[in-house]
């Protein structure tokens, strides 16, 4: 059974980044996901892209990033395809969320918030892509 | 993205309008830090934000240490679901005196 889908290709620029939250916020509205789930997905993907973007290339060439978002039992897959180096979010360190003001790091906390907003998270690396897949499952 | 910067009340009030994500945090940082280069309090004003990144975190987390370092007060306040959600889900909602509105926070006083 197959719901609605939507694909996206953005390339690595940061601007691309609220480009498309408008897009996505839409696609959700117009399958009923409701402003929260809307929120989790942007914000997940805010934070991936932007390491992606911001770390993941080793030349300043353009690279290509496939977004496809599907529908399904009234939650939202997301697809993330992109050929950056390779990088496991899934096994990333969890920040300290306890540390104070002059110990706290921001590093890793963009992960963190991915794993608190989405209900699922794997990765694979195949033929030189990194492929992740969020599950955000409805009223969860 | 629009930032308002007033004073009010001997507080100096920052208000981002929008988002704040990896491509317009840098400009709430260069608005936000030099504040702290005078006495006034500082109250950032999130009422007309809609959305926070772990980007914006950061800006936020610069302004704590420059507030604990001078001694300038900081508050926050008016913050929306979305935005309250990251700040709790981060651990960081423990480290800012937040106010409900921007009327709570400039009548707050004291020190921090």
């Amino acid at each position: 059974m197959s719901g609605p889908v939507l694909n996206l290709t953005i390339h690595n620029d940061l601007a691309e980044i609220s480009r498309i939250a408008p897009i996505i916020d839409a696609f959700c509205a117009d399958n009923g996901l409701g402003d929260e789930l809307a929120h989790a997905v942007n914000l997940s993907l805010d934070e991936l892209l932007t390491n992606t973007i911001s770390y993941g290339y080793e030349d300043a060439g353009r690279h290509e990033i496939q977004v496809d978002l599907s529908v399904a039992s009234g939650g939202l897959t997301v697809r993330l395809r992109d050929d950056a180096r390779a990088f496991d979010p899934t096994a990333a360190a969890e920040p300290d969320l306890d540390a104070d003001i002059d110990e706290r790091a921001v590093g890793g906390l963009g992960i963190h918030i991915v794993r608190a907003m989405m209900d699922d998270i794997r990765y694979s690396r195949i033929d030189g892509h990194n492929l992740l897949t969020l599950i955000k499952r409805a009223g969860a | 993205m629009e930032i308002r910067n007033e004073t009010e009340n001997g507080v100096a009030v920052l208000t981002p309008v929008g988002r704040i994500d990896s491509n317009s945090a840098r400009e709430v940082e260069e608005a936000l830090l030099p504040l702290f280069d005078q006495p006034r309090p500082v109250l950032v004003d999130f009422a007309a934000l809609t959305y926070i990144s772990s980007a914006g975190l950061r800006v936020l987390l610069l302004a704590a240490r420059r507030s604990k370092a001078t001694g300038v007060p900081l508050r926050l306040a008016g913050m929306s679901k979305a935005v309250d959600e990251v700040f709790k889900i981060s651990g960081f909602a423990k480290l800012f005196q937040i106010h409900a509105d921007r009327a709570a926070a400039l009548a707050a006083g004291g020190t921090g």
